[in-house]
């Protein structure tokens, strides 16, 4: 809301308080000032008379003038077409300072030119706030008689020296939006005496005349309609303009700004309606209205059921809440009119008003609710300023549909639980004293506080833990202590998930990974071609792009995005990896780790080092983060994948099994699912990580170190290429018993020397005993029933 | 006749002129081997005459001592030197980087959330979580926002279906761990989350947003404890030295509700382009819970009080690390990513 400072002088007692000192308290009293806007700006202003004014000899527009100032007449080059000799002008003085200019002597074309006269858009006002024949908008302004030459308070004499508080308020302060109560609130913040205008009961008079009002919707519970035969449609007068203007609201006629001001001063929209256009005197609210209309704008909206429309003689008469019609509006000849202060409900108008794209004064505060009284207040203030400023007669009594659902209630407290729940110790006096500023009318029993709750806060404040906040909020936050919480102690500790999920960061971490955080929201397209959905994909029901439309059930496009992304920006050697929770529709939640390996793990071509990202560094990373969780080999398996060659090399990839489910797959990925991209040779995880949340790692025990020598025996095999490496150490652990302690792979060779479809095996075998130095020939024993178990098995012949 | 003491100097003299081991070798070889120059003088000592031959046996034995220490006190000298040499042909330039290990990082708002977790952790809370896709009744109606209620506004929201949605706040976590409660008392919450808001995407807003949200529920919880809370965690964030003061504000489950700012830790409240000059940064909404929400819990606001604070992480981390726009924060570039090596 824009709060004017001009006009809150004329309701608060202000004096004495600088800018900054209001600006500060509103702040502290809830209100965040969200910029501080100064009306019309300019130093060193004059009212100045043109003595002379003829044509520059070198320009076709310009004009030599000399004007008075009264202690001295100046030469001032101007281009403004309405310059003439005898007008009363603005003039600013060289030295005075413009919103985004400083006048400086100059010359002009060869011509002395010593100030400026001013338009009041070159003084800061806003276009749109100027009436349509006002001289500034083609040429500077012209004043009037009343000023005199010489004169320097013009700002103030406009009505446009104002400062405006840009006021951001909390949902909850919506009575703030009437600048009465505003100005009441300030009283209350500031400790000053609030002096409104007196207009109760002002829309009590008139003749018996007859007037229908129905509403066919509970949406519009509370309607008053009155009727004025006669008003007259004129200029506004200066300080309602000023008013207006300062609430960013552009003054039209008398009748219409008093509409507005209305709206202004209690909250409570209101519409007028020229009397011709209702000879039958009716009007009905329904919400059952489908169809265009044709609103005030000008612009033409599709009305569909449920909003709310005001109607007369079963034709739409405007939009309710948000617009009036084209077709009942003022016009200059209007010779009466018809008052509307209705109550709409609040979820209905925001619902229109969104719908449509009509965020008017009106329809906003509908949208955030009205004080339960506003509708009377704003007929009694509207009947009062229509007899004051457009000669208004010929009234009738005033119509009313249904009644205001307000009742006058009292919240009370008491001073023990105000301390307690602030952790202050205010005294009784001075809690009572805030009452009393804020007009709650407190009364005193004991150490207990009742409030009488005006109308327009009635939304805010319901239990006494509302008034506590009004306590401290007008005393002040400043002196409060900052203690911690006597409480029984607790251990503050992490589940197994949230520790488990942390270990898995850090040892990917360790390994040169990069953590990632991704959009949940995806794409219609990522959602049809995910892998290894959790489940059908759950679709927003108003998403705000394509982009983001669906809640992802697998990770890998969102990992592959952001890869693809560090290769557009040439970034090479990446490894991401990300945990998410996942959703779907038919599923429990899920959460989830992916990897993606692209380029090398690590590099350092001075060492001569690479280890360059493929199946075996992504499983090796795998591995060792099962073991560091403490799950062996054996717990989990890695086997073939058949479940899906469509994501994954068909030859390169394999699925995990926990406990016998499936865990997850890892691999390369699929050349076509990289077909969008730049990219080749991407290497890829998603595991599923609740089983391991939930699984219990082995125990840590200390190993037993050997204390005698160990053999060691190194064989290169040569076998088919389908043999795997896997069957082979385990044939042989098998064989060996338990002198065999360790196998370690030393290489895998294809080529020279070895036959097509043959791989030659180097393995290092460790034989050991704990609780002997063992001979050669009991271990050539045991090595030679291993040889021979392999021969037999696979054929396998030691490389010669 | 060899006389031992000319022998001595001769034997030593040549050591002395030793260059190599090799050459070292030769000596001893000359003095010392069976055919060498002191076996010599034992064959003279047959000749002496029976008295005189301990005298001289005791001579030659100390001559054969002498020279065979020089040898070795010579030997040594030459290792050193030659170990020398051979480390200075190992020189290198220290200079040189060739081997940088990799180590990777964890993106930012996960460090600011653990962060923020592990101050908490040491003041005796349990870390909450819960789904992002949320009912409408733990998201809002248990959080005191009925349908219809203004607030609702304040949190554009992605609907999933009339009563499902994207939780907009973390404090639905809460609402599920209050009810889960059945009253047991006390309760120190900190709920971190993915939470989403119907916000189009720019420099500082983004749909998808973190949270970390703290609930103390219990005997006798004062707004000034709040206080105390907040400065600690601020401490603990920001490096101590930071002010903080509370303002006025408005959420629909905490009464009073107050905007918590900082003072900045840019210019230390002096004034700068952080703070917009105020010396002042807004960090989080926070107040004491609201005792309809209490109720809904079937806590009894008469007996017992609360507080409940929000932070965004995306802020926070923004301000701690200068991060200009929240978009950076989920674009994934490693060159941003691996400037977080660690939370300071």
């Amino acid at each position: 809301m824009r709060l004017s400072l001009n006009w809150l002088s004329h309701l608060v007692d202000i004096k004495g308080l600088s800018e900054e000192d209001i600006v500060n308290k509103t702040i502290k009293a809830g209100f965040e000032v969200e910029g501080v806007e100064h009306l019309g700006q300019g130093s060193d202003l004059v009212v100045g008379k043109v003595v002379e004014c003829y044509d520059h000899p070198d320009s076709d527009h310009l004009h030599v003038t000399k004007v008075d100032i009264g202690d001295e007449v100046l030469d001032i080059v101007c281009g403004a077409p309405n310059c003439r000799t005898g007008i009363k002008v603005i003039c600013a003085k060289v030295g005075a300072k413009l919103p985004g200019i400083e006048i400086k002597p100059s010359k002009i074309r060869g011509v002395a030119s010593n100030g400026m006269l001013c338009s009041l858009l070159e003084l800061g006002i806003e276009k749109e706030l100027l009436s349509e024949d006002s001289p500034s908008l083609t040429g500077i302004e012209e004043l009037g008689d009343e000023f005199k030459v010489g004169d320097t308070d013009i700002l103030e004499r406009l009505g446009l020296k104002d400062t405006i508080l840009d006021i951001g308020l909390t949902a909850n302060r919506s009575d703030a939006l009437a600048m009465h109560a505003m100005a009441k609130e300030m009283a209350a913040i500031l400790d000053r005496e609030a002096h409104l205008p007196l207009y109760d009961g002002k829309s009590d008079i008139g003749e018996e005349g007859e007037f229908t009002l129905v509403s066919k919707s509970a949406n519009c519970p509370h309607f008053l309609a009155k009727v004025v035969n006669h008003v007259t449609i004129k200029e506004s007068p200066s300080w309602m303009r000023e008013y207006l203007v300062s609430n960013g609201v552009k003054s039209i006629n008398n009748v219409i700004d008093i509409s507005n001001l209305v709206m202004l001063e209690t909250g409570q929209p209101l519409h007028f309606y020229d009397l011709r256009t209702n000879p039958k005197r009716e009007i009905t609210v329904i919400d059952d209205y489908e169809g265009e209309y044709e609103a005030l704008d000008g612009l033409t909206y599709q009305i569909e059921k449920g909003d709310l429309m005001i109607t007369s003689e079963g034709k739409p008469a405007g939009i309710a809440g948000i617009m009036g019609g084209e077709n009942t509006k003022i016009l200059d000849d209007t010779p009466g009119i018809i008052i509307e202060c209705a109550l709409f409900d609040h979820a209905r108008i925001r619902q229109t008003a969104n719908r449509l794209g009509l965020q008017t004064e009106a329809a906003l505060r509908f949208a955030k609710g009205l004080d339960p009284l506003a509708q009377k207040k704003a007929m009694d203030r509207a009947v009062d300023l229509l007899i004051e400023y457009a000669d208004a007669s010929g009234f009738e009594k005033t119509t009313e549909w249904g009644q205001s659902t307000y009742k006058p209630y009292t919240v009370s407290e008491t001073v023990s639980h105000l301390n307690a729940v602030i952790g202050q110790q205010y005294r009784l006096e001075e809690v009572v004293d805030v009452f009393r500023r804020l007009d709650f009318k407190p009364e005193v029993t004991g150490e207990c506080i009742t409030c009488h709750i005006p109308s327009y806060r009635m939304n805010d404040i319901k239990i006494a833990e509302d008034l506590d906040e009004e306590v401290i909020r007008l005393l002040g936050y400043d002196n409060l202590k900052a203690t911690l919480p006597l409480m029984p102690a607790t251990c503050g500790e992490l589940t197994k998930a949230q520790s488990t999920r942390r270990k898995i960061k850090d040892l990917l971490r360790a390994r040169g990974l990069n953590e990632t955080i991704s959009y949940t929201l995806i794409d219609e397209e990522k959602k049809n071609k995910a892998f290894w959905p959790l489940g059908t994909a759950i679709a927003l029901a108003s998403p705000l792009s394509d982009d983001h439309k669906y809640i992802r059930t697998s990770l890998l496009y969102s990992m592959l995005e952001s890869l693809n992304y560090n290769r557009d920006h040439d970034n090479k050697d990446v490894g991401l990896f990300e945990v998410s929770s996942l959703y779907a529709k038919d599923k429990e939640a899920g959460e989830r780790l992916a990897i993606i390996l692209n380029g090398s793990l690590e590099r350092s071509p001075l060492m001569k080092l690479d280890v360059k990202s493929d199946f075996y560094v992504l499983k090796g990373i795998f591995k060792m983060m099962m073991e560091e969780l403490g799950f062996e080999y054996g717990r989990y398996v890695i086997g073939k994948n058949d479940d899906d060659n469509t994501h994954f090399h068909p030859y390169q990839s394999a699925k995990i099994k926990f406990e016998g489910k499936t865990l997850g797959y890892f691999g390369k990925l699929h050349p076509n699912v990289l077909s969008d991209t730049k990219l080749n040779d991407v290497y890829y995880l998603e595991i599923d990580l609740l089983p391991l949340f939930e699984a219990k790692g082995a125990k840590t025990k200390a190993p037993l170190i050997n204390r005698f020598p160990n053999i060691v025996r190194d064989i290169a095999l040569v076998v088919k290429e389908e043999v795997k490496v896997e069957d082979l150490i385990k044939k042989i652990n098998k064989a060996s018993g338990k002198l065999l302690t360790k196998i370690e792979v030393f290489d895998v060779y294809r080529g020279e020397h070895i036959k097509e479809g043959y791989k030659s095996v180097t393995l290092r075998l460790i034989y050991e005993s704990f609780d002997r130095t063992l001979t050669t020939s009991e271990v050539e024993d045991v090595h030679t029933r291993v040889l021979d178990l392999l021969n037999k098995e696979y054929d396998a012949n030691l490389r010669q | 006749m060899i006389d031992i003491s000319v022998l001595e100097s001769e034997a030593l003299g040549s050591i002395k002129e030793v260059k190599d081991l090799k050459e070292l070798e030769e000596v001893r070889l000359t003095y010392l081997s069976k055919k060498g120059r002191v076996q010599e003088l034992m064959m003279q000592m047959r000749e002496l005459p029976k008295e005189e031959k301990p005298a001289f046996g005791q001579k030659v034995n100390e001559l054969k001592r002498t020279i065979t220490e020089s040898l070795k006190e010579k030997e040594e000298s030459l290792k050193v030197v030659l170990m020398n040499e051979a480390m200075e042909k190992e020189k290198i330039d220290i200079s040189l980087d060739a081997y940088t290990p990799s180590y990777g990082t964890l993106h930012p708002l996960t460090l600011m959330s653990e962060a923020i977790e592990d101050c908490f952790i040491g003041l005796g809370y349990q870390v909450a979580e819960g789904p992002e896709v949320e009912l409408d009744y733990y998201n809002f109606e248990k959080a005191n926002i009925p349908k219809g209620h203004p607030a609702r506004d304040m949190q554009d929201t992605f609907y999933i279906d009339p009563v499902t949605l994207l939780r907009t706040h973390t404090t639905a976590i809460q609402m599920r761990v209050l009810e889960k409660a059945h009253g047991q008392m006390p309760i120190k919450l900190i709920c971190p989350g993915k939470v989403y808001r119907r916000d189009n995407d720019d420099a500082t807003h983004s749909h998808q947003f973190m949270q970390v949200e703290g609930l103390v529920v219990g005997e006798g919880i004062t707004l000034a404890d709040l206080k105390g809370t907040l400065q600690f965690m601020v401490d603990s964030l920001f490096g101590k030295g930071r002010a903080i003061r509370f303002r006025p504000s408005y959420f629909p489950f905490t009464e009073p509700s107050v905007e918590v700012d900082m003072s900045c830790h840019v210019c230390g409240g002096k004034g700068c382009p952080t703070c917009k000059g105020t010396g002042w940064i807004e960090i989080l909404g926070s107040g004491m819970v609201h005792p309809n929400v209490l109720k809904m819990a079937d806590i009894d606001p008469q007996k017992y009080s609360g507080f409940a604070f929000g932070v965004g992480i995306e802020r926070l981390a923004m301000l701690k690390y200068g991060i200009r726009d929240i978009r950076d924060l989920y674009t994934n570039d490693v060159r941003f990513l691996k400037a977080f090596k660690r939370f300071d």
